[in-house]
């Protein structure tokens, strides 16, 4: 049996918080000035590469968050994984149902982008009903 | 998984705090270990039986009996 090295969880907190400000900064820069009309004589091509730049801050929080969890001990990393993939389900769920709901039903069409935040939201909700690493 | 890991860090003065910087966990996961909310790995269950001196089946208690 080999040692595992220990790990430094104050380390994996403050990298985790240094990434998320910096991504989040970005993706929030990157809306202002699209919102104060920086970009609205953009050509379709500019708006192409537009749409990629204000992702790359959210694919960059993901991949923060997934670190942070394979940063963290065996502890924080067992619920923080169980509560990710439950708020996976719960977002494909709603994402997929939502979906079938205005090809079908004709509901309102809601954007793509707000899976982001439906999956963080119910992240935050299933997060106080797991607690253990069972 | 039962443990004697309170009374452990009781008898050394030890917070949480002190017990997860010497075995590299956080509080929480001492936490967690001691109200049964996380079993150790057996990695991490020989460092702690290795900072009490004692051996595994000193600190936790083998739920497979003796």
């Amino acid at each position: 049996m080999n040692a595992i090295p220990a790990v430094n969880p104050e380390s994996a907190n403050r990298k985790y918080i240094i990434r998320t400000v910096l991504f989040m900064g970005g993706y929030i820069a990157a809306n202002l000035a699209a919102l104060s009309g920086a970009f609205d004589d953009i050509t379709p091509r500019g708006a192409l590469a537009f749409a990629l730049v204000v992702s790359a801050p959210i694919l960059g929080h993901i991949w923060a968050f997934l670190a942070w969890i394979r940063e963290s001990d065996e502890f924080v990393r067992g619920i923080a994984t169980k509560r990710f993939v439950m708020a996976g389900g719960i977002t494909l769920a709603v994402s997929s149902v939502w979906g079938l709901l205005e090809i079908y039903a004709k509901t309102p069409h809601v954007s793509a982008a707000l899976v982001v935040p439906l999956f963080w939201l119910a992240f935050g909700l299933v997060s106080p009903f797991i607690r253990s690493s069972h | 998984m039962k443990n004697r890991l309170k009374a452990l860090r009781a008898e050394r003065d030890w917070t949480q705090e002190d017990l997860g910087k010497r075995v590299g966990v956080s509080r929480q996961a001492i936490n967690a270990l001691e109200t049964e909310k996380h079993d150790p790995s057996l990695d991490l269950a020989y460092r702690i039986a290795t900072q009490f001196g004692l051996t595994v089946e000193q600190v936790f208690v083998n739920p497979h009996g003796s």
